[in-house]
């Protein structure tokens, strides 16, 4: 292949890639048909996996990868038992978690499929995770990547609407930074209404075959409706919409009546489940209270609490929460939790220093120094103690005034 | 319709020559600040910012902000306030950097307190990458005045720029002069 004609290729491909996106569009589209030839047997696929892969591994340097080796080990066993039994040897489907308090999860066209911090942490069961992992996993086996590919490579008028369409979507060049082109698509807008309907509609028979509580999966898309409404949050990718999220509740509430028989599966043990997020649900909270999202970075603690009541990193981040946020009552609030920290654990340094600022602010010097003291003692080495020590100068000063 | 374009395109480049000047300036207080601007430095200010650079903004600039009190960051949905501690405020500009995606490999080198012109406030150092994979250097100063939140930066594209140039923004900040603000 010539070089004219290599870069024209890949302009289709990234094109596809921005079609792949489309389901809110109001465009005409054709039926998209079936791939007859066996996995990677044609360019088009090989060049798809070629650019996920390239894509991987930039979004994997930039550090956005969660690391955690046991919990990417429990999320590849539930793919295991959603897997269906023909699926070609050589696509080998793998799930990692992005560190992203965004509610979403997507998939590249070579098995790969990434589930955000922040979408794990609002599931409340194995059989609701399992419901997204089989959706992903459809979009992959299906090959909706390059039949979406197919479908538009003869419609350039369309792909250049699409293309105006998402190039004005929030957020979209910052992501494609990190993601590629190919991933910010498939996380941003999603396949089409299509292709999204049938991997509703073949994940969901998955989910039933591997025993999974049908109810429990349903129930995802309602609860995570209602949470959107109740935060008030705006979401840029594509679980994080509601008539997305809608027009997957619907795909599945339209589905023939025996794929909806409820079984007698038991896995939706939320406290199980919430046990294998574990320090997940912690490290999410983190990324939200650094944006601001104190009442889901809340709903993260309280979820952990429940299978961790003592936990003294939990107490401190709720103080932080209603430090943060400080409204009324919320200084006081803080308090409560920072003490109920160093109860739990008195050698932790991080609520003695907040304790102190706290009493900073309202001029209580004498007992700030005491807890800026405790601090110090306890972590002399901490980043931020040049702040500190110039806040015990400023102590001492008004002690000695 | 060419001529339209070609007047378009003159009024511009006019207007863009009319608002870059070249070093020794005093800004005015229309901002809120005075600064002495380093000589060879162009500036290219508007109504927001003033933006310095020496060679071209992608090898080293200044950026001057006086941004009000209560305003949501872009990137994050916080906000400062007049009551808060300069460690308060550098820790939301923390969370801005981190949560901004243009920044890529942030790697946070350091966060001070610092007293800058007479007001306590915070420096922070930092280096992070572009998307097509350049790497930066920021200092960031920042201090809170009544309802507004000053902040000072300098970022350049390597060593050499960082080096070469830092001495100029430091003169720069020493000469950093609050007055009340011109209304416009």
């Amino acid at each position: 292949m010539n070089m004219r004609r290599s870069k024209l290729f890949l302009f289709l491909i990234n094109l596809l890639l921005l079609a792949a996106a489309t389901g809110c569009s109001t465009h005409s589209k054709p039926q998209i048909s079936l791939v007859a030839e066996s996995l990677l047997e044609s360019e088009a696929e090989q060049m798809l996996w070629e650019k996920s892969e390239r894509e991987q591994r930039t979004l994997e340097s930039n550090g956005l990868v969660y690391v955690d080796p046991q919990f990417e080990g429990y999320l590849n066993q539930v793919v295991a038992r959603l897997m269906p039994e023909t699926v070609p040897a050589n696509l080998v489907i793998r799930v990692k978690v992005i560190k992203s308090p965004y509610l979403n999860a997507f998939a590249y066209p070579n098995g790969m499929i990434y589930i955000h911090s922040g979408l794990l942490a609002r599931l409340d069961s194995e059989a609701q995770l399992a419901a997204v992992l089989a959706h992903e996993m459809a979009h992959c086996i299906q090959r909706h990547a390059l039949r979406a590919f197919r479908k538009y490579r003869n419609q350039p008028a369309y792909l250049i609407a699409v293309q105006q369409t998402l190039l004005k979507t929030k957020g979209l060049q910052k992501l494609a930074h990190a993601m590629g082109v190919t991933g910010a698509m498939a996380a941003i807008s999603g396949y089409t209404r299509e292709l999204e309907a049938e991997a509703d509609r073949i994940g969901f028979e998955w989910v039933l075959r591997a025993g999974y509580n049908p109810k429990a999966a349903l129930s995802l898309f309602d609860q995570m409706l209602s949470d959107l409404a109740a935060d008030g949050l705006e979401e840029p990718f594509f679980f994080g919409s509601h008539p997305r999220i809608r027009q997957r509740a619907e795909n599945l509430q339209n589905l023939p009546e025996p794929a909806m028989i409820d079984t007698l599966a038991s896995n939706n043990d939320r406290q199980a489940f919430l046990a294998k997020l574990d320090q997940l649900l912690l490290d999410n909270a983190r990324l939200d209270i650094r944006l601001g999202r104190f009442q889901v970075a809340r709903s993260s603690v309280e979820k952990f609490l429940s299978i961790k009541p003592d936990d003294t990193r939990a107490y401190f981040l709720l103080g932080e929460i209603h430090r943060q946020r400080g409204q009324r009552s919320d200084v006081q609030t803080a308090l409560g939790f920072y003490s109920r920290a160093i109860r739990l654990d008195p050698s932790f340094a991080a609520p003695h220093k907040a304790i102190g600022l706290i009493h900073y602010k309202k001029g209580q010097h004498a007992l700030a120094k005491k807890f800026f003291e405790s601090c110090l003692q306890l972590s002399p080495d901490s980043p931020d103690k040049a702040y500190i020590k110039g806040y015990l100068k400023q102590c001492t000063i008004s002690e000695e005034s | 319709m060419k001529r339209l374009l070609w007047l378009s395109l003159l009024i511009c480049v006019v207007s863009f020559l009319a608002c870059a000047h070249s070093g020794g300036l005093t800004k005015p207080a229309s901002y809120g600040y005075n600064v002495n601007i380093p000589e060879g430095w162009r500036t290219i200010d508007n109504n927001r910012y003033l933006l310095l650079t020496k060679d071209n903004p992608f090898q080293q600039y200044i950026l001057v902000q006086n941004r009000p009190i209560g305003k949501s960051f872009r990137h994050t949905k916080k906000k400062m306030h007049t009551a808060m501690l300069p460690e308060e405020a550098a820790q939301i500009v923390v969370d801005e950097l981190i949560s901004d995606q243009n920044l890529l490999n942030l790697k946070l080198l350091n966060n001070t307190p610092l007293n800058i012109s007479g007001y306590d406030g915070f420096k922070i150092l930092y280096t992070y990458q572009d998307g097509e994979g350049h790497t930066f250097k920021t200092l960031y100063y920042g201090f809170i005045k009544a309802d507004t939140f000053f902040n000072l930066r300098f970022t350049a594209s390597d060593r050499f720029h960082f080096q070469r140039d830092i001495e100029a923004f430091r003169l720069m900040l020493k000469s950093l002069e609050i007055v009340k603000a011109k209304k416009t």
